[in-house]
């Protein structure tokens, strides 16, 4: 571990530094980040080789050739480019350390999670490739990677969220979203994966849609691509982009290779790709899902526009602008509440066809309660802005779309309890059972609903304030006081002190909590790192930054009170939860396969999947 | 040959073996250099489809339960689907007739 003959370990390790972050440091550079990638890409593809090798004859072997292409393509990089392998004449003693910034447990959690889901995305993406190039389009390469897909899926959405939780712990700035390029890099994936786990089940069903959904599969990773271009071309200043920024032009060119390939292999298909089944009424779940489709390509291109404009402008206008969140959250939070309206919708809705009247009966509870949380709320919150009108609307749609989730599993639970004559938690848990795909999905949707419900509370009503002050002074936060009360410092180690602050916390005169911001010097680093002390609650955050301290023992506290941030992190967990129960092995499934291969050899042989 | 030499060469040695796999498999020839043959991808995919349309059927009938179709809407459709069922299940038996005529050859 400490071989600092490698110019890599050198650049981002030390001996003293913890075993956890030395392990983390792995991936903490560019070079490193990109080994990570392709020793992830090559587990990934052993891993479809050994559940494929009995499997489909005809698409797995071009699936693992294009995941080897691929994999080359990295290994190209490594060895002629960016080399992590790099070695240092005379070695040093010890190395350079790594940035403190990225010394604490999210890097360690973080970007794996990011990277796996990011990786996945490319098992989806080499079975469609070679399902095109073999011409075998049913949706044999759909339902073989039906689990990678929503794997990835899982894998890209906690990256993104525990990415929001470092920068909100980490980072010292109050928040945890900044439509940062590198940000919107990893959630643009992430859009598009998500219209097409929606949209990819109409295929399923009805077997039309696919070039949507082959179009789909391919600009996820076609995204995937573009992330890692925008942090490694060194052409957007982000907090997320390498030091040594120089593959651009590298991961251009696999871009522009991949495009032309991906639409020339389209194109060459279309007449296979064409669908003779047609929607069976415009009032359908299928069409709700087109809806939702729409609004999240819509959220991902006002997303990738906001991200390359910068590009452009300088490009054409020799003009450097940024793009801010005042853009972002124009255009995409409409969009994002017309989202949420249809995640209550959708599941209203019958397949195939829906009847109008049954529809209206069915909307009316879940309006009603919409309508009483609009004005059980109305008194409450305060309607002055743009935003706060936003977050309100947002909280009557959480309990409309909330209320249509649990009547589903609750209409769903009396239907099979009649028909099974079973008692309703029984009926309930072998409803979700048995139909997990389905339900799990709900469930995610819950998660969902937790995340907006989160959003919309801590964009719309925090209060903060910062102020220089002296021991004994106080600051006061909507209900809260702050009392700071005492500096202190720590030597934790030869290279790291601690400078900590006590603040008494204190409610209606009562004390609710004692805040311990720090401050951390690192020796060889010229800044110090600010470490946030939270105090999470479901109701809100008291979030705590000391941001500077004087010889007077005066320091200046940065004081947040953030309502509801905890909802967005238990949406994950809500999400994880769903996302297993969907991805749970189902033997029903598996039976119906088996039944299918055995019908198909005793008439074939040899039987395929 | 010192220890990271012997970790190299355990590694080397699990790849190829992982690799190497297939070839000892018990996976039969015919089904690795199989020709394509479009009637049996047909019989495949047919055999998806009719789980499908019967599982529609399935949806239906929970659609209709949970109150979401009328039962005017839900006799139609289910005639549909039934109709889509038989026509995929006719096609199948076709297929197997000449699957069955072709195997005995």
């Amino acid at each position: 571990m400490d071989d600092f003959t490698l110019q890599y370990v050198w650049a981002y390790s030390s001996r003293d530094l913890d075993t956890f972050y030395k392990i983390s440091s792995f991936w903490g550079g560019q070079k490193g980040s990109l080994l990570f990638w392709t020793l992830l890409l090559s587990i990934y593809t052993v891993i479809v080789h050994i559940q494929n090798r009995k499997r489909n004859a005809l698409v797995v072997p071009y699936a693992m050739v294009v995941m080897m292409t691929i994999t080359t393509f990295f290994l190209v990089l490594l060895n002629f480019s960016t080399n992590p392998f790099e070695v240092i004449p005379v070695p040093p003693e010890d190395g350079r350390g790594l940035n403190p910034l990225l010394q604490n447990y999210w890097m360690v959690i973080h970007p794996p999670t990011l990277y796996l889901g990011y990786v996945g995305f490319t098992v989806p993406f080499a079975f469609a490739m070679a399902a095109l190039i073999c011409k075998n389009l049913d949706d044999s390469w759909i339902r073989l990677t039906r689990k990678w897909t929503l794997v990835s899926w899982f894998f890209l959405c906690m990256g993104n969220l525990f990415g929001a939780q470092w920068a909100y712990l980490e980072l010292g700035w109050g928040g945890y979203w900044a439509w940062d390029p590198v940000e919107n890099a990893a959630f643009m994936p992430l859009l598009v994966a998500t219209a097409y786990l929606h949209s990819v089940m109409i295929q399923e069903k009805k077997d039309m849609m696919k070039i949507w959904n082959m179009s789909l599969v391919l600009l996820t990773f076609v995204m995937t691509i573009f992330g890692t271009f925008i942090t490694r071309s060194g052409l957007i200043q982000s907090v997320h982009t390498f030091d040594e920024a120089t593959l651009g032009y590298y991961f251009l060119a696999f871009l522009g290779v991949i495009i032309v390939i991906c639409v020339g292999l389209i194109l060459s298909r279309l007449s296979l790709l064409k669908s003779n089944n047609e929607l069976d009424s415009f009032l359908s779940r299928e069409s709700s899902f087109l809806f939702n489709n729409l609004m999240l390509l819509g959220i991902g291109f006002a997303t990738f526009w906001g991200t390359i404009f910068p590009i452009i402008s300088e490009a054409v206008r020799g003009v450097k602008i940024t793009v801010g969140p005042p853009f972002y959250n124009q255009v995409n939070v409409p969009i994002g509440l017309a989202l949420l309206a249809l995640i209550g919708i959708g599941p209203i809705i019958a397949w195939r066809r829906a009847t109008w009247s049954n529809l209206k009966k069915n909307f009316m509870k879940p309006l009603l309660a919409g309508l009483l949380a609009a004005g059980v709320l109305f008194p409450f919150l305060p309607l002055g802005s743009r935003s706060e009108i936003y977050s309100y609307i947002t909280f009557v749609l959480c309990v409309f779309v909330m209320t249509t989730i649990l009547i589903e599993f609750f209409k769903g639970a009396v239907a099979r309890k009649s028909l099974h004559d079973e008692k309703l938690p029984e009926a309930l848990a072998s409803l979700v059972w048995r139909s997990k795909s389905r339900y799990g999905g709900y469930i995610v949707h819950i998660g969902v609903v937790l995340i907006f419900a989160g959003i919309a509370g801590s964009q719309s009503y925090s209060a903060h304030t910062e102020k220089r002050i002296k021991i004994g002074e106080s600051l006061k936060v909507k209900e809260f006081t702050f009392t700071y009360e005492r500096l202190g410092f720590i030597e934790e180690n030869a290279t790291k002190t601690r400078a900590i602050a006590q603040v008494g916390v204190y409610k209606d005169g009562k004390r609710v909590w004692t805040g311990q911001p720090e401050k951390e010097f690192y020796k060889g680093q010229n800044q110090p790192v600010s470490e946030v002390d939270v105090l999470s609650t479901w109701r809100q955050d008291l979030y705590l930054i000391l941001a500077d301290f004087g010889e007077d023992e005066s320091a200046t506290l940065k004081i947040y009170v953030n309502p509801m941030v905890s909802w967005i992190w238990m949406g994950g967990w809500v999400i994880a939860f769903g996302t297993m129960v969907s991805v749970w092995p189902d033997r029903l499934e598996q039976r119906r396969r088996l039944e299918r291969m055995k019908i198909q050899s005793a008439v074939f042989s040899p039987a395929q999947e | 040959m010192n220890l990271v030499h012997l970790i190299e060469l355990l590694f080397l040695v699990t790849i190829l073996i992982v690799i190497g796999l297939p070839l000892f498999g018990k996976l039969p020839r015919n089904i690795l250099f199989a020709p394509i043959d479009p009637a049996n991808e047909e019989f495949k995919h047919l055999l998806v489809r009719k789980e499908e349309v019967l599982l529609a059927i399935k949806d239906l009938e929970f659609d209709w339960k949970t109150d979401k179709v009328s039962e005017a809407d839900y006799s139609e459709m289910k005639h549909k689907l039934e109709g889509e069922a038989m026509t995929i299940l006719e096609r199948l038996d076709q297929l197997k007739a000449e699957g069955k005529k072709r195997k005995k050859k």
